[in-house]
């Protein structure tokens, strides 16, 4: 919209990329620091959601984001809310607008808080929903295309912090180092991989990628490589959380591709049903 | 009364019909997409035919294609890199490569087409309004021209493609579009997870995972995307999917 400041998308990647590799519990932040710094936003915030459906604050740039987050939560109504609940991106260019009539209950109160366009994107593992990124800012106005590259973008980095959020040392893995393969959401091997992981170790979707991703650092390679590896049955997991190349089901931390002739019958018969 | 232009317009009837039928309808958008890609092999004698959509992030994804062939999804997938997709997507106009041992413009893509058996290529953009959303992609394993009026109908398929991502009369339209985007790509990130799970359960390949998945929603006549999601989520006994 006005202005026609462009987004900087290579410093924006640049700056969730760095976010995501510090790691640790501050990534969540950098992410969004990196949101408001590069991309049009007042400011943003994220929310995880733990079992059951329960929601987490994570972090937050500013009082009005943290604000904003607690009043919709608080009243079971609002763009977050929605977005938590369908798994859709929600885009409100201007919350104050009278023809915005979705949410009466929030809108009021989010007046007093001065945001008028909020932009919210869900934070998912295919279907399984972690959480969302919270954007707003203080002038009304629809998102430009290269605003939602970045967002989107920035959700993607969030993603991956999360993944880290609350995880790290629980499964004997070291805490991730090093950029995050950006592109790896975007593979299928990636995802098949996941699902493979699901059912070898009993894992829901988010469990599963991040013991791909975590395993991926540990021995040096692109999630990508070591999804691959999965997909040719050439390493699976252990439901006891032990990662193993074909062949002799021997524990190993080097996935290096093995020479073996894939069979898919060597395996352990551990699925049920 | 059963020359081989009114066998296909039969056809095309049909699958216009079918098409028509399941927009008006509440519809699962993998689905019908799938179902496009399968018309383009049967209406154009393409010998595949795959689905790119934007994820705007700047890259083009594979969101459906006529076969789950893992080389020829590779083939699909390349193409967010180079190939006459990326070219469809980024000029907004076809693309025709007729034979591709003669084209030089996308070595790494003709070298991969061709290790897999195809010849020519052809890419439709999808468009709405000034706006391009992704690509139509077929392929032939013959040098193959297409005539005018093939095309024609691929554009046709195309344009209902584009169609159903924002089929929903809702005025906030950009919103509705990264909802409808961002959805079909969830979609098919949950298929290729519920591929992952089927395929590790049955000791079976990701295509004949996909297989079995599609034929069971047909079967028990649930959406693609909602079965996948139940194979996900492990709210779904799989057994009967792997018999």
């Amino acid at each position: 919209m006005g202005g026609g400041c462009e987004v900087d998308q290579a410093r924006l990647s640049q700056a969730l990329a760095d976010a995501v590799a510090a790691g640790g519990a501050e990534s969540a932040l950098a992410v969004c620091r990196a949101c408001v710094e590069w991309l049009p936003m007042t400011g943003a915030s994220i929310t995880m959601m733990t079992v059951a459906e329960v929601q987490e604050p994570v972090c937050a740039t500013d009082a009005v984001s943290a604000r904003i987050d607690e009043l919709q939560f608080g009243l079971g109504d609002g763009p977050c809310v929605e977005s938590f609940r369908t798994g859709r991106a929600v885009l409100v260019p201007d919350i104050a607008d009278p023809a915005e009539t979705r949410w009466p209950v929030f809108a009021s109160a989010a007046a007093a808080t001065g945001a008028r366009g909020m932009f919210v994107f869900p934070l998912q593992v295919g279907g399984a929903r972690i959480g969302v990124l919270d954007c707003y800012r203080d002038v009304p106005g629809p998102l430009t295309d290269e605003d939602v590259t970045g967002a989107l973008r920035t959700a993607d980095a969030a993603v991956w912090s999360l993944l880290d959020h609350g995880r790290t040392g629980s499964d004997g893995e070291p805490e991730p180092a090093g950029a995050v393969d950006g592109s790896a959401l975007t593979r299928a091997e990636v995802h098949q991989a996941t699902g493979m992981i699901m059912a070898q170790a009993r894992l829901g979707a988010p469990d599963a990628l991040a013991r791909l991703r975590a395993h991926s650092f540990r021995v040096g390679r692109t999630i990508t490589e070591v999804a691959d590896d999965v997909v040719a049955r050439r390493l699976r997991l252990s439901p006891d959380g032990v990662w193993s190349t074909t062949g002799g089901g021997n524990p190993t931390d080097r996935a290096t591709p093995s020479d073996d002739p894939v069979d898919p019958r060597s395996r352990d018969d551990e699925e049920k049903s | 009364m059963s020359t081989p232009s009114a066998v296909r317009e039969q056809a095309l009837v049909t699958a216009f019909v079918r098409l028509a039928d399941t927009l008006v309808a509440d519809y699962d958008v993998i689905e019908l997409f799938h179902a496009l890609c399968g018309d383009c092999v049967a209406l154009l004698g393409a010998d595949a035919a795959g689905l790119l959509l934007t994820d705007q992030r700047g890259a083009l994804q594979v969101v459906s294609a006529s076969t789950e062939a893992a080389n020829l999804v590779e083939l699909f997938q390349l193409q967010a890199e180079e190939g006459p997709c990326l070219d469809c997507f980024r000029t907004s106009a076809q693309v025709h490569a007729g034979d591709l041992a003669t084209d030089t413009r996308w070595p790494r893509f003709a070298a991969l087409a061709d290790d897999n058996g195809f010849t020519a290529v052809h890419a439709l953009p999808m468009r709405l309004r000034g706006e391009t959303i992704g690509a139509l992609n077929l392929f032939h394993r013959n040098r193959t021209d297409m005539s005018v009026d093939e095309l024609a109908i691929g554009q046709a398929l195309a344009d209902v493609a584009t169609i159903a991502i924002l089929s929903d009369r809702n005025t906030r339209e950009r919103e509705r579009l990264t909802e409808q985007l961002q959805a079909a790509l969830t979609s098919r990130v949950i298929i290729e997870q519920a591929k992952g799970v089927l395929a590790e359960r049955g000791q079976i390949p990701l295509d004949e995972a996909f297989t079995r998945l599609r034929s069971h929603a047909r079967s028990t006549q649930q959406r693609l995307s909602d079965l996948a999601r139940a194979v996900t989520d492990g709210s779904l006994d799989t057994t009967p999917l792997l018999r």
